[in-house]
């Protein structure tokens, strides 16, 4: 009943490994800009203690830059700190990426400015069909690529095995799943490396797969307990208010008492598990085999 | 604008249609789909179904004797590629007992059921987080009749997608059971409670880190830990104040009650309670709060004494002067902010 045509791409293991950094935070940029050019050690060093758990491909460079939000439609650059990245990119011989969140409505034309300041062949990372029908229809240019809020999977670090992702697999090699993102231009996904993630979990997939590393998200709300610091009732606490970045500015870390599971963070509205060593291990056999061609390092 | 309530049992088809819903939802796990699959999960919630076909039927008969239509969960946030022939059957053989639609939020599913059983309508799920007009559209051309939206949404929000699309169906929540997260973006499963529960009230032991490393400083130590406690209170109202009643019955909140009349005027189509899993008593009297408000609205009845009739409802207006216990705080607030064009509502 479902299946349909779809022409694989071609196996990913003769080309060299993509290697891209995400950043939210745009105030990031200037320390950026004093590299003329971006080596893997540098995208490492952004990561701090984390890069511990990031095993990368001996010939893994630097190919993409990400600047944006997948999270928080707060967190969308403004026009100016994206006209500096994609001169960066230049600079740097890099593709640019600008990352979009989930929108409302309000957001759409921000993100229309936004996306008007990007050079053709530039990646969208899109986390919203409207936003990747926005981009389809207006900017034909640009290349979707569906961020990891697109492709559902169990990603919960507290389950005791990897029985429970057994039961709800993801849906990502469903033909209409396929079919939809043909339609909507995309040709790339954006994952995430779940717990308990075999290395082999996205083989045969009919996208070329990016993997998110070393911090996984678990959940994102609307709602943002950071962002309603200096916020008073009504707006504290509820959706489509301006916030003070406050996520820009702290973390919170932790763990559930008496547990050794991921270590578990939240920064605003997302929680993350950040990947252990054998995750990175398993990132690293997928790459080797072909079923991984980009990692993107990214923070919590 | 019809009242859309849960069910989990036959039993309760007839009490909730009397006592006002128009439209009722179900979920159902047949017993072949556990023999094929080896798990229970055939829609976000493992528990509060129907125990199988004979079930549904019941459902379904007694639900179009007293001219109610049914709807089917089908809402998982993602299914296998190995669910798909099977999730569609089901679909199938729900339409051919008379049920009206299946409520989905897998984009793979939807894209099946509209293909092979084009005269079930499809109703987004609000586990599809779709929550602007492009988004809409989009599944729409998929083969979407309505929109469920998710809960954390504006009262504008909700206007301006009703405005734009006036050939699909909207329906927003308006009671009951609060998710912190985005339903769409929760990767998680409920645990049982004695495992932790939901995660947004698992028991995390968090501490503060100032982005680059080390604590906060002293001062700004001591507002997040304030807004803490703040958020801890706005938690306790999330989830029911503490999931219990009010003396006279009526389920506390999250509630919506007071922005029923906005969304009647913005041309809602249905308005949601939640709460599959819970108990009938509840399901009843959450029907009922959601009827009396909704009845005076119908009778053309000023909003604000809507509203106020609504605050008064639960005999606690304290709670509800709280705000915490809104879906829709910006409503309550509007007047006393003097809001009247409702500009804060549209800020992003």
């Amino acid at each position: 009943m479902t299946s349909t045509q779809h022409i694989p791409t071609p196996d990913s293991a003769t080309r060299p490994i993509e290697l891209g950094f995400a950043l939210v935070d745009e105030r990031e940029l200037a320390g950026f800009a004093r590299h003329e050019r971006l080596t893997r050690d540098d995208y490492l060093a952004q990561l701090g203690e984390a890069s511990d758990c990031v095993v990368l491909p001996d010939d893994a460079e630097p190919t993409h830059f990400f600047l944006g939000s997948e999270f928080c439609e707060h967190l969308l650059p403004n026009v100016e700190s994206i006209d500096r990245a994609v001169a960066l990119c230049e600079r740097w011989g890099l593709t640019f990426g600008l990352v979009t969140p989930i929108a409302c409505d309000g957001l759409f034309d921000p993100l229309r400015a936004a996306l008007r300041r990007l050079p053709a062949g530039s990646e969208v990372t899109v986390n919203d069909w409207g936003v990747a029908r926005l981009v389809q229809r207006e900017f034909p240019e640009l290349r979707p690529v569906a961020g990891r809020l697109l492709g559902k999977m169990l990603k919960d670090p507290r389950l005791p095995s990897a029985t429970w992702a057994r039961m709800y697999p993801n849906g990502l090699r469903a033909g209409p799943f396929r079919d939809i993102l043909d339609g909507l231009g995309i040709g790339r996904l954006e994952l995430d490396f779940p717990p308990f993630g075999a290395a082999d979990m996205y083989a045969g997939i009919d996208f070329p797969v990016g993997v998110r590393a070393p911090y996984g998200y678990i959940a994102k709300g609307r709602i943002c307990k950071l962002g309603s610091l200096s916020l008073d009732m009504p707006e504290k606490f509820s959706p489509g208010h301006k916030c003070h970045r406050e996520c820009l500015g702290f973390n919170e870390v932790g763990a559930r008492p008496g547990t050794h599971e991921l270590p578990t963070s939240q920064r605003g509205n997302t929680m993350y598990y950040r990947h252990a060593k054998g995750m990175a291990a398993a990132v690293a056999e997928a790459v080797n085999n072909g079923w991984v061609s980009r990692i993107v390092l990214s923070g919590a | 604008m019809r009242i859309t309530a849960p069910i989990s049992t036959p039993a309760e088809v007839e009490p909730l249609v009397r006592a006002g819903a128009r439209e009722l939802y179900c979920g159902v796990v047949p017993p072949d789909w556990i023999q094929r699959f080896n798990t229970s999960g055939v829609n976000r919630r493992v528990f509060g179904n129907l125990n199988g076909y004979a079930d549904l039927e019941r459902v379904v008969d007694k639900a179009t004797e007293l001219d109610a239509e049914v709807f089917l969960v089908l809402n998982a946030q993602q299914y296998g590629e190995q669910h798909l022939d099977a999730l569609t059957e089901i679909g199938a053989r729900f339409k051919s007992i008379g049920g009206k639609a299946a409520i989905v939020a897998d984009i793979s599913l939807i894209a099946s059921l509209a293909a092979n059983v084009p005269d079930l309508d499809i109703h987004v799920s609000s586990v599809a987080t779709c929550r602007n007009v492009e988004s809409a559209r989009f599944f729409a051309a998929l083969g979407a009749n309505r929109i469920i939206l998710p809960r954390d949404v504006t009262v504008a929000e909700i206007a301006a997608i009703t405005t734009e699309l006036p050939e699909l169906d909207i329906e927003a929540f308006v009671l009951n059971d609060g998710c912190v997260f985005e339903e769409g973006a929760c990767h998680t499963v409920h645990l049982p409670m004695n495992k932790g529960g939901p995660i947004c009230i698992d028991n995390y032991q968090f501490e503060y880190q100032a982005t680059g490393g080390g604590q906060p400083q002293e001062r700004a130590l001591r507002r997040l830990e304030q807004n803490d406690l703040d958020y801890k209170r706005w938690l306790w109202y999330r989830f029911g104040n503490g999931f219990t009643s009010a003396p006279n019955g009526y389920p506390w909140g999250p509630c919506g009650v007071c922005a029923m009349p906005a969304m009647h005027a913005a041309g809602v189509h249905s308005v949601k309670i939640a709460g599959r899993e819970g108990a009938s008593e509840r399901k009843i009297k959450s029907v009922e709060l959601v009827a009396r408000v909704l009845e005076r609205i119908e009778a053309g009845e000023p909003a604000d004494a809507v509203r106020k009739f609504a605050v008064g409802l639960r005999d606690a207006p304290s709670h509800c002067a709280s705000g915490y216990m809104c879906y829709y705080p910006e409503v309550r607030s509007r007047q006393e902010l003097g809001d009247t064009e409702g500009q804060l509502l549209t800020a992003v």
